[in-house]
């Protein structure tokens, strides 16, 4: 059983208990930690749990939406930004989405046999910045930036949009039920007037992975410089390194780009 | 902490991060709710709190200190079947009966939340999270359709030939 | 017989609907303890050395089992019809499947039986193991079973063979060979419900057992055997499933809780994860069925080979069994007067498998009936007619001799056409069981006609 569990009334609370994040077990929704103490893999010695810390809205100030890391993923399934809710929608079941978390989700360590942190890919495309605190204070910064860094010392507090006119677009090859990690998503967005295209591609790889060589040449093929894909239980690299072209394509073709 | 469980307050000692699902059964001995996966992938162990389904193998009880709870037990009891319920019970919706609880709570908040006659692509897509191993869902389906139409059929009323099963002249056993 | 025909209700949907069915989890008894087990990480294994001296210093642990603690730790599902036993309750020597159970503890809570299960000192070393089946009788192939790579006893056969007719004659006098693959994959029976079982040890001597077996009196039977205890000792509780779909037969937590009971003098249970359901509990086996029919131009089946390769996983429990049944199942539906069929039970380092609807019968109906589909299509002839003009009637015998009183093919096909809307000729619309006559009954299938009822069965 966990020896101490903190539970934080406040933002300010959860970052100074945080500290460094040093022999803490971070606790947002649950959905991945429960599973693991209940087969006995992880015994946390301390856990924070933010259920209490005023991390759970959803606010649009000063021409951006700031989304909370407590907000639950069901929060994001009816919203107006489309690539968002699109996502949401094929995380898990409704059920599940009340209890998992933007954060969670987006700090998902590396799963043993599926791949996770889908919603990293659509905030990829719309230019999120995450906002974290940890030893040496807070920082905001791109989200695919936050992702290749060193994260096991950041507490995610909330992750901000630009609220920018954008076209966007999502092509995934998922199984048709609920439940379904994707073999493979892509998603992308670019401003109206044409500039800033942004890619991202999910499930393929530990985290989601932004498209860059792909936004450069606007050339398909060139995913596969951008990601390498991974087998795991749900699909091999072989057959998503196939398809991912064909994603990507598709996302293009219906971004309209001039 | 504090749970009100079926309309009833109960103190809970359980440590924080316990999931509600062993709350519920080891301490409080409501075993309607089952540990089927203990991975939030089943959907039998399903319990409304505040009214909304939840896993409750996913649900830390320090998250829900102080909510309503409810299991099937609270739902009704034999002599005061809700109307999804008695579906259940009179369209055959139920063969070994362990997918029953998490699915007749989603299904009963699913017909609430609508508020009218669901259609069966609504089902499908509502109870999306819930299996069955046993049924096919075909008769759960037809049950939860019934319930949200207030349809209150009773075995004997059924057709007796329901569309989609064969018409089959047994000769007598070769046996 | 007022009841058929009737709609009634289930006794037991009431309780299902009101959630007051009680599943062997749901049973409570007081002081009950957790049961984990130690599972074997390899797929092929010796153990080299066992040391649970620390597991049971753990807090709260109550009771550690080894083989050494099971009275006759050796066993087989089917010794009870002779086959001898070649499976141990816990490992003893060596590990065969990645899952199988070597080591169990019964302890205050689920954390401190995990902690115990942590505790144990094991080394192993790691072996080449077989996984394909069809490498299992290659000489190069590791040997991974005490009887070799092939169960060895069907009488003086390796292989469950059924012979009819002239099965040489049949092959020459074909117009046409058609030969077909057939490998059906493993399948979890993946119930809702896990394996899961409650062990009471009463004031009486005796032990209460809560199981969720799908065949009581076959579990006790496994259960008295592993103990060495007449019967009378033992009460089983159960027959409330969550679900088993033939993948609770096996009787996989019974006789652990048992002996976790008898040793702790405590109630304990073993409530399998999900994990432990995917990864240890018996599927469905794979199959590898080949089929080469003998056939005429105007869709007679002379005759059928088949080669079946059954993978029974690392022992095997109910395999030759499965077999057998697959092999009285191997001509379908249908007469085929000349026979050739050898049945191989193949272990490999896989999980055990057993039944799982239609034990052993499921695999060869889908080879036979996509098989018949291609012949249809090699010969140029209606799949409808095929089936038909093949088709069991009465006085036709079966691959084994039995001869056919009542055979429902013919108006099943014909059901069946009509339900998903294929209109046949009225010919075909026609026909009946009744026994061959004129252009039904062709040379080759006279002699295999019984008429008058005689003939093995």
């Amino acid at each position: 059983m966990t020896d101490q569990v903190l539970v934080p009334t406040s933002a300010d609370e959860a970052v100074s208990l945080y500290g460094s994040g040093e022999g803490l077990t971070v606790f947002a929704g649950g959905t991945i930690l429960l599973p693991e103490i209940a087969t006995g893999k992880l015994r946390p010695e301390r856990a924070l749990m933010l259920h209490k810390a005023g991390l759970d809205t959803i606010r649009t100030e000063n021409g951006r939406t700031v989304i909370g890391a407590m907000v639950p993923v069901a929060a994001l399934v009816d919203h107006p930004i489309d690539l968002l809710a699109q996502t949401a929608r094929h995380v898990a079941d409704a059920e599940v989405r009340r209890n998992a978390t933007v954060g969670g989700n987006i700090c998902a360590p590396p799963g043993p046999d599926a791949q996770r942190g889908d919603l990293a890919a659509p905030l990829m495309a719309l230019g999120a910045r995450v906002r974290s605190a940890g030893a040496g204070g807070e920082r905001t910064e791109p989200i695919e930036d936050f992702l290749a860094g060193d994260r096991s010392g950041r507490l995610v507090l909330e992750v901000e949009l630009d609220d920018v006119e954008r076209r966007t677009a999502a092509a995934g090859l998922r199984r048709r039920h609920a439940h379904s990690y994707a073999v493979a998503a892509v998603v992308g967005a670019v401003r109206v007037d044409g500039s800033d295209l942004r890619l991202a591609a999910a499930g393929v790889a530990p985290t989601a992975v932004r498209l860059r060589a792909v936004e450069e040449s606007r050339d398909a093929g060139d995913v596969l410089r951008d990601v390498q894909p991974v087998d795991d239980a749900v699909a091999s690299a072989a057959y998503r390194s196939s398809i991912l072209p064909k994603l990507v394509r598709e996302v293009l073709d219906r971004l309209e780009l001039k | 902490m504090k749970l009100i469980v079926n309309g009833i307050e109960q103190d809970v000692a359980s440590p924080p991060l316990t999931p509600l699902l062993h709350v519920l059964r080891d301490e409080l001995d409501i075993t309607s709710p089952k540990a089927g996966c203990q991975q939030g992938g089943c959907g039998t162990c399903t319990v409304l709190v505040d009214g909304e389904p939840r896993r409750s193998c996913l649900t830390a009880l320090a998250a829900v200190d102080g909510a309503e709870i409810t299991t099937l037990e609270g739902l009704g009891g034999p002599d005061s079947l809700s109307p999804v319920q008695a579906a259940f019970y009179n369209h055959y919706a139920a063969q070994c009966g362990f997918c029953t609880p998490g699915m007749i709570l989603a299904a009963s908040h699913l017909i609430e939340s609508h508020g009218r006659p669901l259609e069966r692509d609504e089902v499908l897509e509502g109870l999306s999270g819930h299996y069955c191993r046993c049924t096919g869902y075909v008769k759960i389906v037809d049950a939860v359709l019934a319930a949200s139409r207030g349809e209150a059929t009773e075995i004997e009323d059924l057709p007796v030939a329901v569309p989609g099963e064969p018409e089959v002249q047994p000769k007598g056993s070769p046996a | 017989m007022k009841a058929v025909g009737a709609r009634l209700p289930r006794y037991d949907g009431i309780g299902h609907v009101t959630g007051r069915t009680q599943y062997v989890d749901d049973v409570r008894v007081g002081k009950t303890l957790w049961v984990k087990a130690l599972r074997s990480p390899h797929h092929r294994a010796r153990i080299v050395s066992l040391d649970v001296s620390k597991a049971e210093a753990v807090k709260g642990v109550h009771a550690v089992i080894t083989h050494a603690d099971v009275p006759k730790n050796v066993y087989g599902h089917l010794e009870g019809l002779g086959v001898p036993a070649d499976e141990p309750l816990l490992a003893e020597d060596d590990v065969r499947y990645k899952g199988q159970p070597i080591v169990a503890v019964a302890a205050e809570s689920e954390a401190a039986a995990y902690a115990a299960i942590e505790a144990i000192a094991v080394e192993f070393e790691e072996l080449e193991p077989l996984f394909d089946m069809r490498k299992a009788l290659d000489a190069e192939a590791p040997q991974i079973h005490q009887w070799g790579n092939v169960y060895p006893h069907y009488g003086p056969y390796n292989h469950r063979r059924v012979r009819k007719g002239d099965i040489d004659r049949a092959f020459d006098k074909a117009d046409v060979v058609v030969q077909g693959v057939y490998r059906p994959q493993a399948i979890e029976q993946m119930p809702l419900e896990t394996q899961v079982c409650l062990a009471v040890p009463e004031a009486s001597g005796r032990l209460t057992i809560y199981s969720c077996t799908q065949a009581m009196y076959f579990s006790m039977g496994v259960v008295a055997a592993h103990l060495q205890v007449p019967l009378n000792k033992l009460k089983f509780v159960g027959g409330t499933v969550g679900g088993g779909f033939g993948g609770k037969v096996d009787t996989a937590t019974d006789t652990i809780c048992a002996l976790l009971a008898l040793k702790s003098r405590r109630p304990v249970k073993w409530r399998w994860t999900r994990e432990e359901e995917m990864l240890a509990s018996s599927t469905r086996a794979p199959w590898h069925i080949e089929l080469q029919d003998a056939v005429t131009k105007d869709g007679w089946i002379l005759g059928r080979r088949t080669l079946t390769l059954h993978d029974a996983g690392a022992y095997a429990r109910f395999s030759p069994y499965g077999v057998t049944k697959h092999a009285f199942h191997h001509s379908g539906a249908y007469t085929i007067p000349n026979l050739r069929f050898d049945g191989f039970v193949v272990f490999t380092n896989r999980v055990p498998t057993t039944a799982m609807r239609g034990f052993g019968v499921t695999s060869v109906s889908f080879a036979v009936e996509t098989h018949l589909n291609r012949v249809a299509e090699a010969i140029g002839i209606d799949p409808w007619e095929l089936r038909l003009k093949n088709a069991n009637r009465i006085g036709d015998t079966s691959g084994n001799g039995v001869v056919l009183k009542d055979p429902s093919t013919v108006p099943v096909t014909l059901a069946a056409a009509e339900r998903v809307g294929v209109e046949l000729p009225g010919s075909y619309r026609a026909m009946t069981s009744d026994p061959r006559t004129g252009e039904l009954l062709p040379e080759h299938l006279v002699a295999q006609q019984k008429l008058n009822g005689e003939g093995a069965s």
